[in-house]
């Protein structure tokens, strides 16, 4: 009981201090090239090869992956980059994966 | 004049390529599409001109297109968000897709021989207008789950069978293009 009083306590500090963490998810498409993909991620984020190439083939083993975590505002502005380059993403809140 | 060899590194932030006539015309034709398929929709004769200088429009919904809903795809599952989003955004993200169109469009036109010399910038823009381009031939090809089998058994006549090898074509060049720019990262 306590620990769900807790966890609420929790999900309503952060609904108050806007801190609510969003995701950027990146989808399978099986269009874009591995090789695309990948180099995407390293442009947009900075990423190194190695964790660029590991994202890639979440998303292309399991249909997708978090590719960031910020703000609303953040995840929107890297999804507006995402699908500037033709990549398939969506944002949402991070507690409703 | 010979098929082209895709792109190569040629020294520090330049890439080179050299396209035959016919490639050449090939490109253009499919950017050129492209760009006329980006432009802004007149659906809407309700338009605030104010919004619509700051790039706000009155459209929220998902273009009917199928193409040019996987250009411009929706940013949220839930459709009052992905509507909000689409009506503050859509317009910036059409004109960013149509300026790599661009960029690809008058570097062909500025080269009589076909060769093009891009720097890194340029490059992502050649990549990105590749890129779409592509989706866009890959939804009228059906092309899903990673499925070619309905396309390698086209029948020669079949115009299908010609798209298939343009998009096919366009994926070696993007991905010599990839090969060449990650050359140079080692890490």
């Amino acid at each position: 009981m306590a620990k769900l009083a807790d966890a609420l306590e929790e999900e309503i500090a952060a609904i108050f201090s806007g801190d609510t963490p969003w995701v950027t998810i990146v989808w399978d498409d099986p269009v874009n090239l591995q090789s695309y993909v990948t180099y995407v991620f390293m442009e947009l984020f900075g990423y190194s090869k190695a964790k660029a190439t590991e994202l890639m083939m979440q998303v292309h083993t399991e249909g997708k992956a978090i590719v960031s975590t910020g703000s609303r505002e953040e995840m929107e502005h890297d999804v507006a980059r995402l699908h500037e380059y033709g990549l398939w993403a969506t944002l949402q809140r991070g507690d409703q994966i | 004049m010979a098929a082209t060899e895709g792109f190569k590194r040629h020294g520090a932030d330049s890439y080179v390529a050299t396209f035959a006539e016919t490639e050449k015309e090939v490109l253009l034709n499919l950017v050129e599409q492209l760009i006329e398929l980006l432009a802004e929709r007149v659906d809407h004769g309700d338009e605030d001109p104010l919004a619509a200088m700051v790039g706000i429009t009155s459209h929220d919904s998902p273009p009917e297109d199928e193409v040019l809903h996987r250009l411009l795809p929706n940013a949220y599952a839930d459709d009052v968000d992905a509507a909000e989003f689409r009506r503050y955004t859509e317009s910036t993200l059409r004109g960013k897709k149509q300026a790599h169109a661009m960029s690809i469009r008058m570097m062909l036109k500025a080269s009589p021989e076909g060769d093009v010399e891009l720097d890194h910038k340029c490059a992502n823009d050649w990549l990105g207008g590749l890129n779409d381009v592509r989706l866009a031939l890959g939804v009228r090809l059906k092309i899903e789950n990673n499925n070619y089998e309905h396309l390698e058994l086209l029948s020669p006549d079949d115009p299908l069978r010609g798209v298939y090898a343009v998009y096919s074509w366009l994926g070696w060049l993007q991905e010599t293009l990839l090969e060449a720019l990650m050359d140079e990262i080692t890490e």
